[in-house]
């Protein structure tokens, strides 16, 4: 006969999710992270959007910033942001097999990864910047409408790098304390986050510098 | 007749005259991660919203009672006044509001513990005060004055600080509706005990479903909307201006398609909850379960292409036809809830319970909102009346006609839940009356000054229409009168109202399976659903009815044959 208790009325309110069991929790969180990167791709679509009508309107203005900038350091840095994917996958499997200091060093080298891109897209950023492109809008400028349009989308992707760097950091922390010796679904979220942080890079990669 | 068991599980005690220990007030102001500690802390927040928003709407006719200027000093202090009573409202009211019955109410009827993430719930919750208090404080600077739509360049050119305060407030509120929505959405896939399948969910469940998915799926374009929005107005980018190669109608488009989506996140909970209340009151089964739960579905998902209707005169001519016909579509879908809740009372024994009654009300108001909306939605019709207001009387017989009727219909209903005792039905029916004839007095009138051609949004008007706008204007004042009888109900009934008991409405949704109000972890255990939640007017269900009824009071689950 199951009767409440004046101790059980009177439990803290997070004590009662013992019932809950850990790939039941695992499989709503995965969820849950799911859903928000299905809302992250509606914010991006938007200003990718924006950014693809100037380039079918105006190609002109395109073309010659293409030229002016060149492809060079923006490939080096897909590259380390494509590498820093793979640091994250290696970090995960590490902690799978329960190594925890091969996933401390991958995950590091995630985070360099990001930091790394950080900084180049800062070079980036600078060099455009002395060209004469920039986000507000200037009316002596011929670059008015490319700038905005450009730096929406890649500075949003920028600060959810920073963002991924940041959780990247926090992960470390606890995986330090051995927070995921037994469950390593804490990576696992930061994995795909940082997965499609990866993805929308690709696109807009492929979108803004090659095509 | 086969023997009963009582599937309960089992739980607390309660006997019909016993009261069961409640939270402290005290737990209510501090953070909590207990989804009825939370649902609670939405239901009041949001309640005292309304009171502001319903302030400034007093504020609104008072100055509409006569044709020249007279409450405000000018035209802009009237804009910023309706506009902060749209956007209080909205996002404010109505939004949140549906979280705290979400919150509270689902996971009881689906017979989970808690939410998904208890943790993220409480801190979605504690976004919307700051959030709010960004947005008000906006109207203490230079106020925002563009309308809750905030359409460029209105917003861009023409507004102070304020509008950018209010698209940081609106950016808030979105974050926190997603993460709260991510939570429904996981709740309801996930954290139903095995025996709860889909086909067994209360209806209110699959429309909070519904909802959280619009909510995820379509408030990223406001967020994305505000982004722009904000960069144009701090960052000096042109996006939404067309001198600098920017787009005027880029707003209008990605607004819309948030915000008819977001129509829906304002009424489908209400919809779910008409037809809880309705069968539950009228002691039958919902008419046609399965068609009601994928109407949601439906509505979800036809509303994602609806948006360009608000949009028929600014719109390129030849993709009118199309957006009128996919309007036209979306009516189908609520058509069939109409015709369910219709079904579902009809031969009923329907008890005049104040819950009962503001279901009803919905029933009859929100049949006038629809068929306006099918006549907005002809276009020959929509220039006509475009911008008057019509169109003013058209959403608020869906929004208030609909969600807030639904809003008092649940709260009747599910007090008794949250706190354990009554709300007094003679108070009750004296709020129906007033609150549904002053809304009909107010609303429906201007329905003919609308077709007249008043136009909405403005403080001035041609002196032909005073009559017209002083019965709107005393008429609103009822109802807003009206608001106060319900606030004292609440506070009366919390301290002096009788002992509710278990399930004082005899339902067979799981929330009323346990104690009013539940203990913290809501069931001891698992509880197992009766194997139709509407199914009403059944010898089994009776006797299953009469035995949880039994199992309380004895504090233990009967046994039964199996």
């Amino acid at each position: 006969m199951a009767q409440l208790t004046a101790d059980q009325l009177a439990a803290p309110v997070h004590d009662d999710h013992g019932h809950m069991s850990v790939e039941d929790s695992n499989n709503n969180l995965k969820l849950g992270v799911w859903l928000y990167l299905a809302s992250e791709i509606v914010i991006f679509s938007i200003m990718i959007v924006g950014y693809v009508l100037l380039r079918i309107n105006e190609p002109a203005v395109v073309a010659q910033a293409h030229e002016k900038l060149g492809v060079g350091l923006v490939t080096a840095n897909t590259f380390v942001l494509l590498a820093s994917s793979f640091f994250m996958v290696m970090g995960l499997r590490a902690m799978q097999q329960g190594n925890r200091s091969g996933m401390l060093r991958w995950i590091g080298l995630t985070a360099l990864g990001g930091i790394v891109f950080l900084g180049g897209q800062y070079i980036e950023y600078s060099e455009l910047s002395h060209l004469g492109i920039v986000l507000g809008y200037d009316l002596e400028s011929q670059w008015s409408t490319l700038g905005m349009r450009f730096y929406a989308p890649t500075a949003f992707h920028g600060a959810h790098v920073l963002v991924g760097v940041l959780w990247a950091l926090e992960v470390m922390r606890r995986g330090a304390k051995g927070r995921y010796d037994h469950n390593p679904i804490g990576i696992e979220m930061f994995g795909l986050y940082w997965h499609f942080v990866d993805v929308v890079w690709i696109m807009l990669f492929t979108l803004i510098y090659l095509v | 007749m086969a023997t009963i068991a009582v599937p309960v599980g089992a739980q607390a005690e309660q006997n019909e005259q016993e009261a069961v220990r409640r939270p402290a007030l005290s737990e209510y102001l501090r953070w909590s991660v207990d989804h009825k500690i939370i649902g609670v802390q939405y239901g009041i927040s949001s309640f005292l919203f309304f009171l502001v928003g319903g302030a400034m709407a007093m504020g609104i006719r008072w100055e509409l009672l006569t044709p020249a200027l007279d409450l405000m000093v000018s035209g802009s202090a009237y804009n910023s006044l309706f506009t902060m009573h749209g956007t209080v409202m909205i996002f404010l009211f109505i939004i949140p509001m549906w979280a705290a019955f979400g919150n509270f109410v689902v996971p009881l009827q689906l017979g989970a513990k808690d939410m998904a993430f208890p943790w993220l719930n409480a801190f979605a919750f504690w976004l919307i005060p700051p959030a709010a208090i960004v947005i008000l404080m906006g109207y203490f600077v230079t106020p925002a004055e563009a309308g809750w739509t905030s359409y460029p360049p209105l917003s861009t050119l023409f507004s102070g600080d304020g509008q950018t305060l209010w698209a940081l407030g609106a950016h808030l509120l979105g974050i926190s509706s997603i993460m709260g929505s991510i939570n429904f959405i996981v709740t309801i896939l996930n954290m139903r005990p095995e025996s709860m399948t889909l086909w067994r969910m209360p209806l209110l469940c699959w429309a909070v479903l519904a909802t959280s998915i619009i909510a995820v799926m379509a408030t990223p374009f406001l967020a994305g909307a505000l982004t722009l929005l904000l960069l144009d107005r701090v960052a000096g980018t042109t996006f939404f201006d067309a001198a600098g190669g920017g787009d005027v109608l880029l707003w209008q488009n990605i607004f819309w398609f948030y915000s008819h989506p977001a129509v829906y996140i304002m009424v489908l909970p209400g919809m779910g909850v008409l037809s809880e209340v309705l069968s539950i009151h009228s002691r039958k089964p919902v008419f046609g379960y399965r068609m009601v739960g994928l109407s949601s579905m439906g509505i979800a998902f036809v509303g994602f292409t609806v948006w360009a209707h608000h949009m028929f005169t600014s719109l390129q001519p030849e993709l009118r036809i199309p957006f009128m016909i996919t309007t036209m579509i979306i009516a189908v879908p609520t058509g069939i809830k109409m015709f369910s809740w219709l079904g579902t009372i009809w031969g009923g024994k329907i008890r005049f319970t104040s819950a009962m009654l503001f279901a009803l009300g919905f029933l009859s108001m929100f049949v006038i909102g629809g068929i306006t909306g099918v006549m907005l939605a002809a276009l020959p019709f929509d220039i006509h009346v475009h911008d008057t207001y019509f169109v003013v009387s058209h959403f608020h017989f869906v929004l208030f006609g609909g969600s807030v009727f639904a809003i008092y219909a649940a709260l009747y209903h599910w007090f008794p839940k949250v706190t354990g005792r009554m709300m007094n039905e003679q108070l009750g029916r004296i709020h129906f009356v007033f609150t549904y004839f002053g809304f009909l007095f107010t609303f429906f009138p201007m329905h003919i000054v609308g077709m007249l051609g008043m136009p909405r949004r403005v403080a001035v008007y041609d002196p032909s229409f005073t009559q017209w706008n002083q019965l709107i204007g005393l008429s609103a004042f009822v109802l807003g009168f009206s608001t106060f009888i319900v606030i004292y109900n609440v506070i009366r009934s919390y301290y002096r109202g009788p002992i509710a008991g278990a399930n004082p409405w005899r339902a067979l949704t799981l929330e009323w399976a346990t104690t009013s109000p539940p203990p913290v972890t809501n069931f001891i255990d698992d509880p197992i659903p009766y194997e139709d939640p509407y199914g009403y007017g059944t010898e089994a269900a009776t006797a299953y009815l009469d035995a949880v009824d039994e199992s309380f009071r004895n504090g233990r689950p009967a046994s039964g044959g199996h």
